[in-house]
């Protein structure tokens, strides 16, 4: 157990990451669909429009599965030639994990937001849909340094020998 | 090609030739005419009430075009859409459009929305027969006239109780009620769960005494609309029903019959939303009483031809001049299929305003190899390209859509060269078939490199190309305004943080890779210094006093500074989303090697490799989409785009079926 420690740490950051911002992007598709069915009741013909809307905040569940499954194969977990890493390691990898399982979480919900709001713009003034694309986009940028900064981080422990 | 240059055009022509003229300006569509001005001379026409008429035709046929498609095979779905208009040339258009057919379609229009709307009539009809049905059920045993009150000597009452009696049961409680020398008889017709449905006679003498007795029970009598007897009632109602099923049958396959007429009304339609177009634009002309006026935009290519059309068909005054400085010209943009692609992108922010250029033929390239970038993947780009050549062949696309697919095309190419210099063709499917089925080890595909081999090298490079893109964007500022004749706000605006940013690059490159030569970063030092010094001397221009200037200037360098910091970090995405879609690929891959068996192993991956790849496709293509458009709007065009066009709308033959073309 106390040699595996560092593993765990590590194995459960990659499993927050992927939870929170899996759970955030639920939420977030789960919120913008509402509305967007709202707009298909009145008229179908906007389901691409708004598809679109409802597929960007789940962009973030993503993002967590994606630095998930490169830590636990940075870990050797997935793949062959497991070995256990030390419990300073152990405890980076978690920390690295963080900003997106964190970020990934509240970006995802406040994406939905603005998505959602946008689902008005595209039932009210189909022609300016791309704004409201534009609006929710730039909620993204965040989660995206998130996911930028945590894979970083982590392939950067790999290299570290401690 | 760019934006094309706009001429006023004003034409005044005899009275007699105006629906002429206006005919020849509609079948050309390319003029856009202007409002009328308000003049003592001239009056203008009332076309209301025979446009609305004509609008009202137009409902009438959109309607039964509606009915009819529900009943035509194949009408209405995605690919129908595609398939493009039909052909007409504008002779056979123009001598079919006065043809006694005309009034054939309009007939057949009316006709249709007759039946559908007597077959809505009688689908109520059946409704409310079924539920006057619903309530007759229970009453069906009983033999005598529902609303019957009374013979010679007696009362009679029929109604139901709410509970369910057994007949004694029910006798018993009625007699404990009554007084001793009140009798009755009592049928019970049917009882349900809670309810009980009953005839009971009485004699004149007692039917007071029952008919309380009643009451405390809880009696109600038989619902008026109950007439007859039952059983007849209902039969009658069956009858009914039937008569109106078959009708509506027949009057369906009338409806069925006239499928073959679609495309009469296709022309219906079109012919009508022409008409409707043709007296809006009426109503801009000037009318004196001989004469009208009516002025408008054409393309400068156009204008000369189109006068001398004109002049020759028509006895007309045609002057093209140049439009003012302060007119509010609207934008037509015309470019070759490689930049019109991007042309959508830019009419989505907002079409170029009176000082901007057309940024299309220079972001076009851009567009596409960003997006490539965020793609990524060989394969996925392979099916783009293949779908839209596909799409090109199969249909005739117009217009936008024909921009659209242009896009994915050009898009998926470049995503196809993105993807080879990465090495990711499904992610790495081909890879993993060697491994897993011929035992054989493939090394990397990467003509380049392998991002997820070594991010901090696609984030650098992802930094260079953003650099790049926003470099372009300021370069359009200094033509803008050199071109402008601000050529000091050109050179003052756009140099300084060319220095600025190239300096600094170098600097913040270091910080992650240690091979920065010294000389290249103190070169880079300088040059950062040169331009914010430079930035913070001459942004406060505009100022009038000393501090003004100074101030102003601190702020563009504070901006400038974390702008373009911020913009840069924008192009991390670049990285971000390339790696998403090639490690979410491989994931795919991964999970369809999972069996032991061959056999199992082939199929399964088969599955997986369809359903996950499609999946990714979908999501990173509208992520790729998304960002590509984000780049530009938010990063690019904040550079030096004004935007606030107004879209050029010539009166034109605006029609969704048929193609209306001009003979040679």
């Amino acid at each position: 157990m106390m040699e595996n420690l560092g593993t765990i740490l590590a194995v459960l950051g990659a499993v927050i990451a992927a939870v929170l911002s899996g759970l955030g992007s639920t939420r977030g598709v789960g919120m913008v669909g509402q509305a967007a069915a709202g707009v298909i009741t009145e008229d179908p013909s906007k389901f691409g429009k708004v598809l679109i809307l409802v597929i960007m905040p789940g962009t973030q569940g993503l993002y967590g599965f994606l630095t998930a499954f490169l830590q636990l194969v940075q870990l050797n977990i997935i793949g062959s030639g497991f070995e256990p890493v030390s419990l300073t390691k152990g405890l980076m990898y978690f920390g690295a994990c963080m900003p997106i399982a964190v970020v990934g979480y509240f970006s995802a919900v406040a994406q939905a937001k603005a998505a959602t709001a946008g689902v008005g713009i595209v039932a009210k003034k189909p022609a300016e849909s791309g704004k409201a694309l534009t609006f929710a986009a730039m909620v993204e940028t965040y989660a995206v340094l998130a996911l930028l900064i945590s894979i970083l981080a982590m392939f950067s422990i790999t290299g570290l020998n401690i | 090609m760019a934006k094309l240059q706009m001429k006023r055009i004003e034409i005044l022509a005899l009275l007699e030739s105006s629906k002429e003229i206006l005919d020849l300006l509609q079948v050309k569509g390319i003029v856009e005419l202007n409002e009328r001005v308000e003049c003592d001379f001239f009056t203008n026409l009332n076309t209301h009430s025979s446009a609305g008429l004509f609008q009202k035709h137009l409902e009438q046929a959109k309607a039964a075009y509606d009915i009819l498609s529900q009943y035509a095979v194949g009408k209405g779905s995605l690919f129908a859409s595609l398939e493009g208009r039909r052909e007409i040339t504008v002779t056979d258009y123009l001598q079919k459009s006065e043809s006694k057919e005309m009034d054939e379609y309009l007939q057949q229009s009316i006709k249709i929305n007759l039946l559908d709307k007597s077959i809505k009539e009688d689908q109520i009809e059946l409704a409310q027969i079924k539920t006057q049905k619903e309530k007759i059920l229970p009453w069906l045993a009983l033999d005598i006239e529902a609303q019957t009150k009374s013979t010679a000597q007696s009362k009679v009452f029929v109604g139901h109780l709410p509970q369910a009696y057994r007949k004694e049961e029910l006798e018993e409680n009625l007699t404990v009620l009554l007084d001793d020398e009140s009798f009755f008889h009592l049928d019970i017709i049917d009882t349900e769960k809670d309810r009980t449905y009953i005839t009971l006679i009485s004699h004149d003498c007692c039917a007071q005494d029952v008919d309380k007795g009643l009451k405390l029970l809880g009696f109600s009598p038989v619902p008026d609309e109950l007439r007859g007897i039952p059983a007849e009632q209902l039969k009658a109602l069956e009858d009914k029903t039937r008569a109106l099923e078959s009708g509506i049958e027949s009057k369906t396959n009338q409806i069925k019959e006239l499928v073959v007429c679609l495309e009469n009304l296709e022309f219906l339609i079109d012919y009508f939303s022409l008409r409707i177009e043709k007296y809006e634009n009426l109503e801009k002309l000037s009318i004196g009483n001989n004469v009208f006026f009516i002025n408008g935009y054409v393309a400068e290519k156009y204008a000369d031809s189109l006068a001398k059309e004109l002049k020759s068909k028509f006895s007309a005054l045609v002057t093209v001049t140049q439009p003012d400085e302060d007119e509010d010209v609207p934008v037509l943009l015309s470019n070759k299929p490689f930049a019109a692609g991007v042309e959508g992108i830019t009419e989505m922010y907002s079409l170029p305003g009176k000082d901007d250029y057309d940024p299309n033929p220079v972001m076009a390239f851009f567009y596409y190899a960003l997006f490539g970038i965020m793609l990524s993947d060989a394969g996925y780009g392979l099916l783009m390209v293949l779908a839209m050549l596909f799409a090109k062949l199969k249909f005739k696309l117009e217009g936008n859509m024909k921009k659209t697919v242009d896009m994915f095309l050009y898009c998926g190419l470049s995503t196809v060269v993105w993807g080879a210099l990465f090495g990711s063709w499904f992610g790495d499917i081909i890879q993993v078939v060697a491994s897993e089925f011929f035992g054989k080890e493939i090394p990397s595909l990467a003509i380049w490199f392998e991002p997820v081999d070594d991010p901090m090298k696609m984030l650098l490079y992802s930094f260079l190309f953003g650099i790049m893109h926003l470099f372009l964007g300021l370069g359009i500022r200094f033509y803008t305004l050199w071109k402008n004749n601000q050529k000091l706000d050109a050179v003052l605006d756009v140099v300084p943080v060319y220095l600025l940013v190239t300096g600094i690059a170098p600097i913040g490159a270091g910080v992650v890779i240690s091979t920065i030569p010294d000389s290249i970063s103190s070169l880079g030092k300088k040059m950062a210094l040169i331009g914010a010094l430079l930035i913070v001397l001459t942004s406060g221009r505009s100022a009038k006093n000393i501090i003004g200037k100074l101030g102003g200037g601190l702020y563009a360098l504070y901006n400038a500074g974390a702008g373009y910091m911020g913009d840069i970090l924008s192009y991390s995405r670049l990285l971000a989303l390339g790696l998403s879609t090639g490690v979410v690929a491989s994931v795919v891959n991964l999970l369809g090697t999972m069996p032991q068996n061959k056999v199992l192993k082939a199929i399964m991956m088969v599955a997986v490799f369809i359903f996950g790849q499609t999946v990714n496709l979908a999501i990173n293509l509208i992520g790729a989409y998304v960002h590509t458009n984000r780049l530009f709007f938010v990063e690019f065009f904040s550079k030096f785009y004004e935007g606030g066009g107004r879209a050029f709308t010539p009166l034109k033959m605006n029609t969704n079926y048929l193609k209306i073309k001009e003979e040679k």
